[in-house]
C-alpha cells in the first residue's frame, strides 16, 4: 500500500475460489504482499509491480511458482503462464474475472482435488547408444568402418552414422514414451505429452491426477524407474499446480 | 492384487524409497521451467514480462536436436564407448568431456546448458552435474558455459591436487 504510487501495475499469478481466505504470509515478485482481487466467487492471486515491463529472471519464477504452491496447499488453484500483467484491480475483476467468469468456474470444479505431476525420462547416453549399436548393423557397420580413421577424412561418414544413431534414437524415444505413458495412464485423469527438449529425453509428460490416486501413481512410477534403472533416469516434479490442463477460450 | 500394504490415511503422501526417481517440488525451477512459461491461464495482451536470456535459449534448446552438430556428437560418442570399455589411457583430446568425478561419461544435454547458462553454478535439482560434449557460443558472452573440474589435459585422469 506505501508504495502504491510506483506499484500500480498488478502482477497476477493464478485463480482461486474466493470463499478462502487470503494467502497469509507468502509474498509476491519484489517481496510485496500477494493480496486476492475477488469478483462474483473468484479471486485473483495478485501483487504489486511497477507499471513498466517487467523485467524477470530466476528470481521472478521462482516466486512465481512458490506462490501458486502455496496457493495449491489451500485449495484449488488455477495458474497463470508467468508473465501477465495487468494495469489495475478493476481490470484483474472485468478482463480476467468477469470476462471468463463461466470458463473460469468450470475448470475450478474440474481441477478440484487434482495436481499436476510431471514426469521426464532422461536416456543414460552410453546405455541407449550402445542398445542401438546392437540392434543396429548398419550403423555398427558404419562405425567399424569409421573406427581408427583420422577424423577429417570421414567427416561426411561421421554424419551419416550420427544420422542414422538420431533416427533409430527417434524411434526408441517414441516406443518408450509410448510405453511410460501407457504404464501410467490408468492412474490418472489426463496426460499431457510435451516434446522432448533436448536429445536425450526419452519422454516429457504432464499427468492430471487425482489427490487420492496420488500413492498409487507414485508406485507406479517408482516402478518404472526401478525397471529402467541404468537405462533411464526418471525425474518426477510435483504436485504442481495444473498448469498443462487450463486454459482461457478465445471467445467470452 | 496386493493393496493391504497401502495406507489410505493420506498423511504423509508416499514418497517412494526406492531411490531410482529424482523428485522435487515446484520449487526445483529446474524441472518446470518450460511449464510457466509455456502453459497456464494467459491473456495476450497483458503479457507484459522481459525474460533475461530465456526463451532464446529455450527455443535453441529445441532447434539443436536435428543438426549436423548432434549428428557429429553422436558419432563421437559412439566411438567413445569402446574407448570407455577397454578404459584406453593417454588420449586426452578424446578424455574431453569426462569429469573428475569419473564414473560418468555422460554428456549434457543442450537444455541443461541453457539452464545452467540461466542459473549460473547452482544446481536445483542436485545432478546433471556433467561436463559439456561441446561448447556452443551464445550471443551473449555471459551464457557460454564453462568447463567446471574437468581433468588436465596433461595427465588424463589426474585429480587436481592442490586444495588448500
Amino acid at each position: 500500500m506505501a508504495s502504491q504510487t510506483r506499484n500500480s501495475a498488478k502482477y497476477v499469478y493464478g485463480v482461486v475460489r474466493a470463499r478462502g481466505s487470503s494467502p497469509g504470509m507468502v509474498h509476491g515478485i519484489n517481496h510485496e504482499p500477494v493480496a486476492l482481487v475477488k469478483s462474483e466467487g473468484l479471486a485473483a492471486l495478485t501483487s504489486d509491480v511497477p507499471d513498466e515491463l517487467l523485467e524477470a529472471g530466476r528470481d521472478e519464477l521462482l516466486t512465481h511458482t512458490r506462490v501458486l504452491e502455496k496457493a495449491l496447499e489451500g485449495g484449488t488453484v488455477l495458474p497463470m503462464r508467468f508473465g501477465v500483467v495487468m494495469p489495475h484491480d478493476q481490470a484483474v475483476r472485468d478482463e480476467l474475472l468477469a470476462r471468463y467468469h463461466s470458463e473460469l468456474e468450470a475448470q475450478l470444479d474440474e481441477m478440484e482435488g487434482k495436481v499436476e505431476i510431471n514426469i521426464k525420462g532422461i536416456y543414460d547416453e552410453d546405455a541407449i547408444l550402445r542398445e542401438v549399436l546392437a540392434q543396429d548393423p548398419e550403423i555398427a557397420g558404419l562405425k567399424q568402418a569409421i573406427q581408427g580413421k583420422p577424423e577429417d577424412a570421414t567427416y561426411y561418414e561421421r554424419i551419416r552414422l550420427g544420422e542414422l544413431i538420431g533416427e533409430a534414437l527417434s524411434l526408441k524415444r517414441g516406443e518408450d514414451e509410448r510405453a511410460i505413458v501407457d504404464r501410467l495412464l490408468p492412474s490418472v485423469v489426463a496426460v499431457e505429452v510435451g516434446e522432448a527438449v533436448h536429445e536425450r529425453m526419452a519422454v516429457n509428460a504432464s499427468f492430471l491426477v487425482n489427490r487420492d490416486r496420488l500413492e498409487q501413481f507414485d508406485k507406479e512410477v517408482d516402478s518404472l524407474g526401478e525397471h529402467q534403472a541404468g537405462r533411464i533416469r526418471f525425474k518426477y516434479a510435483g504436485p504442481l499446480p495444473p498448469h498443462s490442463f487450463v486454459e482461457l477460450g478465445i471467445e467470452a | 492384487m496386493a493393496t493391504a500394504m497401502q495406507s489410505r490415511s493420506g498423511s504423509m503422501p508416499y514418497r517412494g524409497g526406492s531411490g531410482y526417481v529424482a523428485r522435487s517440488s515446484s520449487s526445483g525451477l529446474y524441472d518446470v521451467l518450460e511449464l510457466i512459461l509455456d502453459k497456464g491461464l494467459v491473456i495476450d495482451v497483458f503479457v507484459r514480462v522481459s525474460l533475461i536470456g530465456i526463451e532464446i535459449l529455450t527455443i535453441d534448446a529445441r532447434i539443436v536436436i536435428a543438426s549436423v552438430d548432434t549428428y557429429l556428437r553422436f558419432a563421437e560418442a559412439v566411438n567413445r564407448l569402446d574407448l570407455m570399455a577397454t578404459e584406453t589411457q593417454g588420449l586426452p583430446e578424446l578424455m574431453e568431456g569426462i569429469t573428475e568425478g569419473g564414473a560418468s561419461s555422460k554428456t549434457k544435454g543442450v537444455l541443461q546448458g541453457a539452464k545452467e547458462a540461466l542459473f549460473g553454478d547452482e544446481d536445483e535439482s542436485g545432478e546433471e552435474q556433467k561436463e559439456p560434449a561441446r561448447r556452443r557460443t551464445r550471443s551473449s558472452s555471459g551464457t557460454t558455459r564453462r568447463r567446471r573440474r574437468t581433468t588436465g589435459g596433461n595427465s588424463s585422469g589426474s585429480r587436481s591436487g592442490g586444495r588448500s
